[in-house]
C-alpha cells in the first residue's frame, strides 16, 4: 500500500495502482484518452503528463504507465506538464472537424471536456484536414471517421475485450482508420459498446441518430430487463420515447460492457401495438370501473368456490415489488394458488437454483477472475451474453474453458468443447463426481478442477432443468467450486423465492383443466406464449381471466379484464438477478404515447387535456395495491417484505448506483413433480431441441424494430453425420412433425452439434414459440412440406 | 498475372500455415507472394490470404495497409521508391523527386500512361551514404544526377 503525494495531498492506494488512478482517487481530473478502467493503461494518448518531482521517478512521466510508489511527490499543476498537455490536445485536434453542432456526441463528448480541461480553447492549425469516406456498418453504429483523434479505444474494446474480429485498425502514421475489411455489418453482438467507449462522435448509436441532445434525455440508473444477469444500464428517454440505452457501471456484474440485445432491445417501450388503455373484454374502459370489476369477481369467486379457486401466475420480467404484492394477495384473499413463473421447466430450475445456491453463488466479476471455468448446457452468447463476455476475460488472464453442451457453441474465447446430448447432461456430471472411471474423457477435467484455485461451474437454467441443476450443485461441492447458472428472466430468482415448494403452472394448468382453479390473475406474461402447451385449453375453463401488462399480450382482448402496467423504464423497483443480487432501479422517464407516434413527425398536437395521452399505464404494484384496496408505495412494500422475510433484508436501502446486494438465505425446491405419462417417443423419431437465440428469443427484445435487422430467419440444424443417413442435404426444407404441431424448417448441418439431435431456435411468432425451451421433444422427420 | 498465386505456392503456404504455431506471422510472406504473381495486391488477395492463414480479412489488411511496399492498388510494371528522407533531402533529394516528376509527366503516387512506372517517395531505403537515392523495383540506384536518372529510366524501361 503506497503513500504518496499528489498536488500537495497524500494518499495511500493498493499496489498495483498507477498514478492517474491514484489522482482520481483524490478527486484530480487529468485529460486522458486511452486509459480505461476495463481496458487499462496503454501509455498511448500522452495526455496524462505530470511532473514527478520526487521519489523513484524523476521528470515528465505518463501518470498511467507508472505505478505509484512511496515516497513519489508528484505535480499535476507544474507549467511544464500543463503545456506538454496543451501541445499534445492541439496535435490530437489537428484533424478534428468543427461539427460539434451537429454531432450526436456533443454535449457528452469526452474530447470536447479534455480539450477545454487541456488548455487548448483556440485553433491555430489553417491547414487541410484529413478525410476519410465511411462506412455503412450495420443498422447500430455510425461511423464519422473524420472526428477520430486515434486513441484506439474502439479496437481496444472491440477486438481486445470483447473478442470481435472483424473490426479493426488499417493503415499508419496519420492515416488510420478504424473499421472494417468492407462495409457490413459488426458481427460482435458487443458491437454497440464502441458507442460507449469512443470519446468523440466517431461511432455513435445509429438507433438514436439525430434525435436528442444528451442534455435533453431524461435518465436514470436501471436494469436490463432482457436476460437473467441484471446489467446495469442507463436508458434515455425524451418526447415520452425511449431512445436509446447505454452501459451503466456495476463492477459485480456486467462492468462497463453491455451486450446488443440489451442495448438495442428497448423498442418494446414505444411498441405501436403496446397495450395502453384498461379493457373489459377487449373494450377500452376506466380504470375505477375496470379495478371495480376484477375486484368484485374475485371476490364472489373467493366467496363462492374459496380462495383455492384463485390462481395469480407472476412472471420473471415483474419486479419483485409487484410479485411480493401479488403473492401477499394469495394469503389475503384465504390460501389462494401463487406461481411465480408460466414456464414450469424455467420455473422448477430457478426454484431449485435458490434451494442450492448458497455460499456458493459467484458473480460475473468473480467469473472474470475465475481460472477454470465449466460450462453445462450454457450457451453464454445466447441465453445470457455478458457471461460470455466475462468468461472471455477470464481466458485472457489464462484460465482454462471447458464446454460441455450438445449446441455448437461458440465463444469470444478458445475453449474445449466435450460434446454430449440433451438428455444426458445430468449423466455427464453424475460421471464426473464418480471416482470409479478415472481413464474416461472426464479425467484430465477432474484434474483441473482440483487443481483450479477459483474454479467455477457456471450452467443453463434451460437445458440444465431442475434435475441438471442439483447435479450440478452437487459437482460444485464435490469439487468444492463456486456456482454460476443463468435463469429464464430478470426476476427468475426474485420469483423462485417467492413461489417456494407452492405449485408451479402446470399443477395451475391441472387444476384449471379439473374446474377448481376458475379465476386466474396473470401478471405481466403471456402464458399461451410462454406458459405450459395445455394452457390454452386451460384458459377455456375459468371463469375470470385478469391480465396485468404492459407488453401486447396475446390475452388482452381476451381477458375479462385487461390492465395496463409500466415497464421497467417507466417505474422503480427491485430484480433479483440469476446470482440472487437484489438490483434496483429507478424511474427514467412517465409513460405516454411517443410523440413521434402521436403526431406522426409533425408538430405536437396543439390541443390540450390535463392528461397524457397514453399515460394510463400504471406500475404492476400501484395495480395489485388498488386491486386489494390498499393505498401502497414502493417504499412501503420493500420495508413490509425484508420485514416479514429476512431473507430480503436491506432491500429498503439498495441504491440504483450501487452494486445491489445479494439476498440472505435460499428458497424451496418445487414441489415433487409427477411425471405424466412420459410418452415413449415414436420410432425413428429425433428428439428436438428448442433452445434460445441472441435475437428473436427474448419476448421483449423481439418487439424492438431495431432488432428487426438481425432476427435469424427460422431454420434447423442436424448433425451432417445424421442428415446423411437420412438422406438430407444442406437447404432442405424438412417438415417437423411433433405431438404439439407439424410446421417445415430449412435444414441447415453443422459438424460441431451432437449428432442425432435436431436442434432449432426458438423463435417469437413462429411455431417454435409453443416449445419449452431447453427441453427435448420427440420429433418426425419428413421432407417437404409447406412454409414454417 | 491474373492468377493470385500459383498451385505450388499455394500448397507451400498452407503446409507452412498448418504447421506453425501463429500462422499471422506468414502475413506478409503470402501478402508479398501475392504481389509477386500479381502485381500488386486486390481484395481478393487479402481474403485469400486470410483464408489460408485461418485469420479475417480484416486482421490481413491491418497489416497489408500498414506497410507502404504492399500494393493495394494497380501499380505500373516497374515502381520507383525515391527517398525523401532526411540525408537524401540534404543531398538533392528535392530535385530528384521534381526530375522524375517532371521526366515521367506524373506526380507522386501516380502510374505513367504507357503502364511502364509507378513513382512512390519513399522513407529511407537504407542508402544514406549514397544519397540522393532511388530504387527501381528492387535496384538501387544512389547518387543520383539528372544525367543518371535519366540513364536508369531508360535502362528501366521495358
Amino acid at each position: 500500500m503506497p503513500t504518496l503525494t499528489i498536488d500537495n495531498q497524500t494518499v495511500t492506494v493498493p499496489d498495483g495502482t498507477n498514478v492517474l488512478e491514484a489522482a482520481q482517487q483524490l478527486g484530480i481530473v487529468i485529460p486522458h484518452f486511452c486509459y480505461h478502467e476495463a481496458l487499462g493503461a496503454v501509455g498511448s494518448c500522452r495526455l496524462c503528463a505530470m511532473k514527478f518531482e520526487q521519489g523513484p521517478v524523476k521528470g515528465i512521466e505518463m501518470a498511467c504507465m507508472v505505478q505509484a510508489q512511496d515516497g513519489m511527490v508528484v505535480s499535476t499543476v507544474d507549467a511544464e506538464a500543463q503545456e506538454l498537455r496543451a501541445a499534445v490536445i492541439e496535435w490530437l485536434m489537428l484533424n478534428h472537424p468543427h461539427d460539434c453542432p451537429v454531432c450526436d456526441e456533443g454535449g457528452e463528448c469526452q474530447l470536447q471536456d479534455m480539450t477545454i480541461a487541456g488548455g487548448h480553447g483556440i485553433r491555430r492549425y489553417r491547414g487541410k484536414k484529413r478525410t476519410w469516406i465511411n462506412q455503412d456498418l450495420g443498422p447500430f453504429i455510425e461511423q464519422e471517421m473524420n472526428r477520430c483523434i486515434q486513441c484506439y479505444r474502439c479496437v481496444r474494446t472491440y477486438r481486445d475485450y470483447c473478442g470481435g474480429d472483424d473490426f479493426g485498425v488499417m493503415g499508419s502514421r496519420n492515416r488510420v482508420f478504424f473499421g472494417r475489411f468492407k462495409e457490413g455489418k459488426l458481427e460482435s453482438p458487443f458491437s454497440g459498446n464502441l458507442a460507449d467507449v469512443c470519446p468523440t462522435g466517431v461511432f455513435t448509436d445509429k438507433t438514436c441518430r439525430f434525435r436528442s441532445r444528451s442534455w435533453d434525455l431524461q435518465e436514470a440508473a436501471s436494469i436490463c430487463p432482457h436476460c437473467s444477469l441484471g446489467c446495469s444500464v442507463i436508458p434515455g428517454a425524451r418526447y415520452r420515447e425511449l431512445q436509446r440505452v447505454r452501459s451503466g457501471i456495476n463492477r459485480q456484474t456486467n462492468g462497463f460492457f453491455i451486450c446488443d440485445r440489451g442495448r438495442f432491445g428497448y423498442g418494446h417501450v414505444n411498441h405501436p401495438e403496446r397495450p395502453r388503455t384498461p379493457k373489459l373484454q377487449g373494450a377500452d374502459a376506466a380504470w375505477p370501473e375496470a379495478l371495480q370489476l376484477a375486484r368484485r369477481r374475485l371476490t364472489d369467486i373467493a366467496a363462492k368456490v374459496g380462495p383455492e379457486a384463485i390462481a395469480l401466475l407472476g412472471s420473471p420480467r415483474a419486479s419483485l415489488e409487484s410479485l411480493a404484492l401479488l403473492h401477499d394477495w394469495a394469503k389475503q384473499l384465504g390460501g389462494a394458488r401463487f406461481c411465480g413463473d408460466p414456464q414450469p421447466g424455467r420455473d422448477r430450475a430457478a426454484r431449485q437454483l435458490t434451494a442450492l445456491l448458497g455460499s456458493r453463488a459467484r458473480s460475473l466479476e468473480d467469473v472474470r477472475r475465475s481460472d477454470c471455468l465449466l460450462l453445462v448446457g450454457s450457451d453464454p452468447l445466447n441465453e445470457a451474453p455478458l457471461l460470455g463476455l466475462a468468461v472471455r476475460q477470464a481466458a485472457r488472464r489464462g484460465a482454462r474453458v471447458i464446454v460441455i453442451d450438445p449446441r455448437p457453441v461458440e465463444l469470444p474465447c478458445n475453449f474445449q468443447r466435450l460434446s454430449t446430448g440433451p438428455e444426458e447432461l445430468p449423466q455427464r456430471l453424475e460421471h464426473l463426481v464418480s471416482t470409479t472411471e478415472p481413464t474416461d474423457d472426464l479425467s484430465t477435467l477432474r484434474t483441473l478442477l482440483h487443481q483450479a484455485e477459483r474454479p467455477i461451474l457456471c450452467g443453463g437454467g434451460d437445458l440444465l432443468g431442475e434435475v441438471g441443476i442439483r447435479q450440478l450443485a452437487a459437482a460444485a461441492d464435490h469439487f468444492g467450486t463456486g456456482l454460476f447458472v443463468t435463469l429464464g428472466g430478470p426476476n427468475s430468482y426474485g420469483a423462485a423465492l417467492l413461489s417456494g415448494d407452492g405449485p408451479d403452472a402446470d399443477q395451475l394448468c391441472e387444476e384449471m383443466l379439473a374446474g377448481k382453479i376458475r379465476a386466474l390473475v396473470c401478471l405481466e406474461n403471456d402464458p399461451l406464449a410462454d406458459g405450459p402447451q395445455r394452457m390454452a385449453r386451460a384458459l377455456g375453463k375459468l371463469e375470470f381471466l385478469l391480465i396485468l401488462d404492459h407488453a401486447p399480450n396475446r390475452l388482452s382482448r381476451q381477458a375479462d379484464v385487461f390492465l395496463p402496467t409500466t415497464t421497467v423504464a417507466e417505474g422503480s423497483g427491485t430484480l433479483v438477478n440469476n446470482e440472487g443480487r437484489m438490483l434496483s432501479f429507478s424511474t427514467v422517464f412517465n409513460p405516454g404515447i411517443p410523440l413521434g407516434i402521436s403526431s406522426e413527425g409533425g408538430h405536437p398536437p396543439r390541443s390540450f387535456s390535463p392528461t397524457t395521452a397514453g399515460g394510463e399505464p400504471r406500475p404492476a404494484w400501484a395495480v395489485l395495491a388498488q386491486l386489494r384496496g390498499e393505498n401502497q408505495s414502493p417504499e412501503m412494500i420493500r420495508r413490509k417484505l425484508e420485514g416479514r422475510d429476512s431473507r430480503f433484508a436491506g432491500l429498503s436501502l439498495l441504491d440504483p448506483d450501487g452494486e445491489g446486494q445479494r439476498v440472505r438465505g435460499g428458497g424451496h425446491p418445487a414441489g415433487s413433480h409427477d411425471q405424466s405419462f412420459p410418452h415413449p417417443a415414436p420410432e425413428g423419431s429425433l428428439p428436438l431441441l428448442v433452445v434460445e437465440q441472441l435475437f428473436g428469443s427474448e419476448q421483449l427484445a423481439s418487439l424492438s424494430p431495431a432488432l428487426d435487422a438481425v432476427q435469424p430467419d427460422p431454420q434447423v440444424l442436424l448433425h451432417p453425420e445424421t442428415a446423411a443417413a437420412r438422406g438430407l442435404k444442406e437447404g432442405d426444407t424438412i417438415a417437423l412433425h411433433t405431438e404439439l404441431e407439424t410446421f417445415s424448417l430449412q435444414l441447415k448441418l453443422n459438424a460441431a452439434m451432437t449428432p442425432g439431435l435436431l436442434l432449432a431456435t426458438r423463435l417469437r411468432d413462429t411455431p417454435l414459440e409453443l416449445f419449452a425451451p431447453g427441453s427435448p421433444t420427440p420429433c418426425l422427420v419428413g421432407k417437404g412440406g409447406g412454409d414454417a | 498475372m491474373n492468377e493470385l498465386l500459383p498451385q505450388p505456392e499455394h500448397d507451400h503456404f498452407r503446409a507452412k500455415a498448418a504447421a506453425s504455431e501463429h500462422p499471422r506471422e506468414l502475413i506478409i510472406d503470402l501478402l508479398r507472394a501475392i504481389q509477386e504473381h500479381h502485381g500488386w495486391v486486390p481484395d481478393e488477395g487479402v481474403e485469400l490470404t486470410a483464408e489460408i492463414l485461418g485469420l479475417s480479412p480484416l486482421q490481413v489488411e491491418e497489416i497489408a495497409t500498414f506497410y507502404d511496399k504492399i500494393f493495394r492498388r494497380p501499380v505500373g510494371r516497374k515502381v520507383i521508391h525515391y527517398c525523401d528522407s532526411i540525408c537524401c533531402w540534404a543531398t538533392g533529394g528535392e530535385q530528384v523527386a521534381a526530375h522524375l516528376q517532371q521526366k515521367l509527366g506524373i506526380g507522386p503516387g501516380e502510374t505513367t500512361a504507357d503502364g511502364a512506372f509507378t513513382l512512390l517517395p519513399s522513407c529511407c531505403l537504407g542508402a544514406c551514404g549514397d544519397a540522393p537515392a532511388m530504387m527501381i523495383e528492387l535496384k538501387l540506384y544512389g547518387r543520383l544526377t539528372p544525367e543518371k536518372i535519366d540513364a536508369a529510366l531508360e535502362k528501366e524501361k521495358d
